[in-house]
């Protein structure tokens, strides 16, 4: 019989092709839309993982995660420095990074921070050494610059109009270790550079309390400086926050214990500031996701029907093509069940290899783009399958075999007197 | 070899005025040799498939040797047929794809009665046609040496009956005179009886027995005329 069912594969090879990628196409869209929203899901989280609470001014805290761990520019309220020397020096702290993003080079988003996020993200560096001075800068495994590369940062980004910076020459000490989220994309800067650069420094702050309010937007949003100021690359770095700290969109916070966490998120959540876990926030946003995945799973879902469809049409009408040999079949002394047997196997088999073929397509069309993203992004992507999708391909399969039976009963229903007529 | 009884056989379409196929009594001894001729619509491929079991009867008999095909049903005369019956065809309804020995084997295959004894016997067989050259794929063959492929498809388990549907028709005179030869010595030599439908003269000429079918009725039987 399997002899059989191959010679006429072999007869039919076009045919048995077109069938077979169709069915791959249809199972490799379902395929890649669960193992995309997966790995998206899997890799934000875990670029979420290393920041257990952010503190950022007043607004959305959508836009509070997305810019500080995913690094996306946009303008965010800055929040007064003050908080950040609070924060600090609390004893429920283990410790607080300031971020002040808004400023790039060759792509690149640059952070200004403190020595101890480049420790916390990367204890030990692949290559050179943490910040000593203003005009340091230490990248991310991502970053394609090499040691002691000069930096020269621009404001916003060249696409959105963004503008050169004069004051300040970065040059790279160091290199992170990779960490699987968008930080391997960054340029880690001192923030007191970001300060003295915007005019925020120690110098410029009396100067800025004299004129009001200064900026009240990180420099991804409207313009946080419209004097170009300077920052002295050789001076000596000042982690001294109680001496001087100024605005900033956010703090990355690393409580001491559970209970602390959930402590200053309380505290920090009213008023001026907001305090988040950014795993809540993701967990709102894969609500979202997957509302998104369920419509696109639909709609590969409905594809798979048309093609299903299709594919019984096409079966059919192989049978009825067929209807003098499955006739031949019989009047030799087949029996009803073999010729049921041989026209289920046969359009099962060639079904059965396109399911394979298509996990196989849609697991390397999810690699490509989570490469993709990987690149674009910084924060990994990991495309796996996972024991549910056990259950997805037992449902493909045993539609395949209920769909594989319509031309089989054709067949085991033809009267061969009828066929050989025919 | 198997005796056929046939008996108030009667065969109606709708639509049709009289019955397409009309015989009240026929008998055929076992390893006897029968002609079957008749203008085309005179009922010769509805009395094939009668006798085969290809098509369910409504009315009458179909006994051969004790087995009446009337009271099988379909599965059991789809066995009964693969193991009795060996059919020869016009169109010789080979499968392309498979070699000319597992053409013959096929249908044993299918039935999973392709024992060792049936596989060479198939090899005997297509060398008793003169086929050398068992592994070459049937769509690569003259006609002749198909039909020579399909004759041993239907005597590779010997069969008690060989039937034959023109065996001949789509042959060149030659390939049908080997083909003719052929079909007699091999089945005179397993001991079936045979059954062959044929408008080929030359063939007819050779079959010691024969009837003519008219209007689905026997209007002619040599062996009543011929005591």
């Amino acid at each position: 019989m399997i002899g059989f069912i191959l010679a006429d594969m072999r007869r039919h090879k076009a045919g048995t092709l077109a069938i077979l990628l169709l069915v791959a196409v249809a199972v490799a869209l379902a395929v890649s839309v669960i193992l995309q929203e997966r790995a998206l899901r899997l890799g934000s989280a875990r670029a979420a993982n290393a920041f257990d609470l952010v503190i950022g001014a007043a607004g959305s805290e959508t836009q509070l995660v997305l810019s500080s761990i995913f690094l996306q520019a946009a303008p965010l309220p800055l929040m007064d420095g003050a908080v950040f020397q609070r924060l600090a020096t609390d004893p429920r702290v283990a410790f607080a990074a300031p971020i002040g993003f808004g400023d790039s080079f060759a792509g690149y988003p640059l952070v200004g921070t403190s020595s101890a996020l480049v420790a916390h993200l990367s204890p030990q560096l692949q290559e050179g050494a943490g910040f000593r001075r203003e005009g340091d800068a230490v990248i991310g495994a991502a970053v394609d610059l090499a040691m002691a590369a000069v930096i020269k940062p621009m404001h916003g980004t060249a696409e959105g109009g963004g503008h050169t910076h004069t004051g300040i020459a970065y040059s790279v000490v160091g290199r992170m270790k990779p960490t699987g989220t968008p930080w391997d994309r960054a340029i880690l800067v001192p923030i007191q550079a970001v300060w003295d650069l915007h005019g925020m420094g120690h110098a410029e702050a009396d100067h800025a309390e004299a004129e009001g309010e200064q900026a009240k937007h990180s420099s991804a949003g409207p313009a946080i400086d419209d004097l170009e100021h300077s920052a002295d690359p050789a001076a000596a770095l000042d982690e001294d926050w109680a001496e001087h700290a100024a605005g900033l969109p956010a703090v990355l916070v690393k409580p001491r214990t559970i209970a602390d966490a959930y402590k200053l998120r309380q505290e920090y959540r009213s008023g001026t500031t907001l305090a988040v876990f950014p795993g809540e926030v993701l967990t709102r946003l894969y609500a979202t996701l997957g509302d998104a995945k369920v419509l696109l799973l639909a709609v590969a879902i409905g594809t798979q029907a048309l093609i299903a469809a299709a594919l019984l049409l096409v079966t059919i009408m192989h049978v009825a093509q067929r209807r003098r040999q499955i006739g031949a079949l019989r009047a030799f002394g087949a029996p009803r069940t073999v010729v049921f047997r041989i026209i289920w196997c046969q359009l099962f088999a060639i079904v059965l290899a396109g399911i394979f073929l298509g996990f196989g397509l849609g697991y390397l069309a999810s690699e490509i783009i989570g490469n993709i993203v990987s690149r674009q992004n910084g924060f990994t992507m990991p495309v796996m399958f996972d024991s549910e999708d056990i259950v997805f391909a037992a449902s493909v399969v045993a539609f395949a075999a209920v769909l594989a039976v319509v031309p089989a009963v054709l067949a085991y229903r033809q009267s061969p007197a009828a066929a050989l007529k025919g | 070899m198997l005796s056929l009884t046939l008996k108030d056989i009667s065969v109606s379409y709708p639509g049709l005025g009289a019955p397409v196929l009309a015989i009240p009594h026929l008998e055929v001894g076992a390893g006897e040799i029968l002609a079957v001729t008749g203008a085309s619509g005179s009922g010769k491929s509805t009395f094939v498939n009668v006798i085969s079991g290809l098509e369910p009867l409504r009315e009458g008999r179909v006994d051969w040797s004790g087995t009446d095909l009337a009271g099988l049903a379909e599965h059991r005369r789809d066995r009964w047929r693969g193991t009795h019956v060996g059919l020869v065809m016009q169109d010789f309804h080979l499968f392309p794809g498979l070699s000319a020995l597992d053409n013959v084997l096929l249908p044993a295959r299918l039935a999973s009665e392709a024992s060792a004894a049936v596989k060479r016997r198939a090899r005997d067989l297509l060398a008793s046609t003169g086929l050398e050259r068992p592994s070459q794929a049937v769509e690569t063959m003259s006609r002749g040496e198909m039909q020579r492929v399909a004759l041993a498809r239907a005597l590779v388990r010997a069969p008690g009956v060989v039937i034959a549907d023109e065996p001949t028709a789509s042959l060149d005179e030659a390939s049908g005179q080997i083909v003719a030869d052929l079909l007699v010595g091999l089945t005179g030599a397993v001991g079936a009886t045979l059954i062959v439908v044929s408008h080929d003269p030359g063939l007819i000429a050779r079959l010691p027995r024969r009837i003519t079918l008219q209007s689905g009725n026997i209007t002619q039987d040599s062996r009543a005329v011929t005591p």
